[in-house]
């Protein structure tokens, strides 16, 4: 196996041991990047000569013994709507092309105190909206395992630098699906934390009671390595969460509860019969497996698309062309706002943006985003309740594997149906993990996706640890006739 | 059916201005969305206790004293236009 594609606990030993140097490994992420970035268009931006004297430095380190921590000279990529102060923070968005970042994200500041480098910032849907990265104002990306299919979005890109070997993991924000949906796509391990377990501080707030930053990666236990390196309170953030105790699922002979409103109409054959081969294989290990019914995540998409529209819609209006973006010249500064919004968001951005406004708007507040308020509320009640019950959930992390590029694109309604199964977590906050299981009848990888009650992310971790040993999905994407 | 969409007036209270044809398609568009939402908003749903953090805590407000933040020449540092290290705006009236 290459070494860009070891677990990082391993990668590090290499480095204790001087068997690998950070800056050897650096170079052959690079190497990797320069057949692959080509094709797949994974990274907006690469930092190789800049952090190169980084490299070097933790080169340096290991040899005196000296590292900083479990992810000293791990070369990680990040999306590009998480700040780096210096670098650009476009969001892909021409509204955004010329912005530098001036600060760093909380989650930026903890991996670099860990030693972690970045390889560059990776491509998404513009603002963080899509479930394909079709809405980057930079151009698609596309998926390692077929070039013709999206590597699903938002956090397309990050999924897709993973799977093709550009980088060892990569940071992703996750609203409504968008860590684990593009995980799924690309045939890689895909986290969402506890909402609030990890600070928001430095992200491009798209949906603020949705958003969460976490990892993508090539196995479980370095989501649970990068994970535990960003967590924790941050006073910049006002959602963040003080750690504090909370029932935890059981790791051996648990009960599971596969969702019934997830595995009916909508979601593919190929989907199901993957959750039903890994509940066998977690049958076969002792633990219980039980149908449960959560009816109202069938009403899911309809609470996503007005919560987190209208909250986009609120957080979008800051990009106005005063404090930074692009602006156009108006004759009024009202005139300067509507023209420089006019122009600088793509045709997602400014839908979404409307249909919050809508939302939000007199004589419609109560029948759309209050109703959303209230059936968010029930439906938290509907997870808990069965949480009484039962250790884990699981379901499909999408209903199809990857389609194709269009496919989607003049069907809304049916793109934002990608996200049905991923969405409840967002809405109750609970952690959501999806893990390669297998390949389609095409060819193209299938995930399950695994949740637990919010603050039992590292149980989930570890229970998803032993699910992945039990699956051994060990199947890469071939990129230019080279195996990822 | 929801009522019709007046997107001339939502895209005025969303600051972007939209030219003809993104009017018909957004108003095509949002229509077919929110008639997606009927379901929703007839549903009977109780009054509980709404919270807008997701597991139901309260924000934690930082304390009031002051920290590190950005310096001035950073905070401008991406604005269109500055002068004497202000935004620079065009006027708000014609």
């Amino acid at each position: 196996m290459a070494n860009y594609k070891l677990p990082i606990s391993q990668i590090n030993q290499l480095f204790k041991n001087k068997e690998l140097k950070p800056s050897e490994l650096y170079a052959e992420t690079f190497e990797r990047a320069a057949i692959t970035e080509s094709i797949i268009h994974g990274h907006l931006e690469l930092f190789q000569e800049e952090n190169l004297k980084k490299a070097l430095n933790s080169d340096k380190r290991y040899e005196k013994g000296k590292n900083l921590g479990n992810l000293d000279g791990i070369p990680i990529a990040i999306k590009d709507n998480i700040n780096i102060s210096g670098y650009a923070t476009t969001c892909s968005s021409k509204m955004l092309s010329n912005y530098i970042s001036p600060y760093d994200a909380t989650v930026i500041t903890r991996l670099k105190n860990e030693g972690a480098l970045f390889t560059g910032k990776t491509n998404l849907d513009e603002f963080a909206m899509g479930s394909s990265t079709e809405n980057s104002a930079f151009g698609p990306t596309k998926n390692p395992w077929d070039t013709s299919r999206v590597p699903g979005g938002s956090s397309g890109g990050s999924a897709a630098v993973v799977s093709a070997g550009s980088a060892i993991a990569s940071l992703g924000s996750d609203t409504g699906g968008s860590i684990r949906q593009p995980a799924s796509f690309c045939g890689v391990v895909g986290f969402k934390p506890t909402y609030g377990t990890v600070s928001r501080f430095g992200l491009v707030a798209f949906a603020s009671s949705l958003d969460q930053i976490g990892p993508i990666t090539n196995h479980v236990e370095d989501a649970r390595l990068i994970f535990n390196s960003m967590k924790g309170h941050d006073p910049s953030d006002a959602t963040s969460l003080i750690e504090s105790k909370a029932k935890q699922p059981k790791l051996k002979n648990a009960k599971i509860g596969i969702i019934k409103e997830l595995m009916e109409d909508g979601i593919s054959e190929d989907a199901k019969k993957e959750v039903h081969k890994v509940a066998k294989l977690l049958e076969a290990e002792g633990h219980e497996i039980v149908e449960v019914s959560l009816p109202l995540t069938k009403m899911s998409i309809s609470i996503y698309y007005l919560i987190a529209p209208a909250e986009c819609s609120a957080n979008l209006s800051r990009f106005d062309g005063v404090r930074y973006g692009n602006r156009v010249s108006g004759s009024t500064s009202s005139e300067m706002m509507e023209l420089t919004r006019a122009n600088g968001f793509g045709p997602e951005v400014k839908k979404r943006i409307l249909l919050g406004t809508y939302a939000l708007s007199a004589g419609y507040y109560d029948a759309y985003y209050g109703q959303a308020l209230k059936a968010r509320s029930m439906m938290k009640k509907e997870f808990t309740d069965v949480y009484e019950d039962v250790d884990y959930l699981i379901s499909p992390t999408t209903p199809s594997d990857p389609f194709k590029f269009g496919e989607k694109s003049d069907n809304q309604l049916e793109m934002y149906m990608s996200d049905l199964c991923t969405i409840p977590a967002n809405l109750v906050g609970m952690p959501a993990i999806s893990i390669p299981t297998g390949l389609s009848s095409q060819g193209l990888p299938l995930s399950v996706q695994i949740m637990s009650p919010s603050n039992t992310d590292n149980t989930l971790l570890d229970f998803s640890e032993s699910l992945e040993s039990l699956v051994a999905f060990s199947d890469k994407p071939v990129i230019n006739g080279v195996v990822s | 059916m929801a009522d019709k969409i007046d997107i001339k007036n939502v895209a005025k209270l969303a600051s972007i201005k939209l030219n003809q044809e993104e009017e018909d398609r957004l108003e095509s568009d949002l229509s077919m969305i929110i008639e997606h939402f009927d379901a929703l908003s007839k549903m009977d749903l109780p009054d509980d206790k709404i919270s807008i953090h997701p597991l139901g805590m309260s924000l934690n407000l930082a304390e009031d004293i002051a920290s590190k933040s950005l310096t001035h020449k950073e905070a401008l540092s991406n604005a269109p236009e500055s002068k004497d290290g202000q935004f620079v705006v065009p006027p708000s009236l014609d």
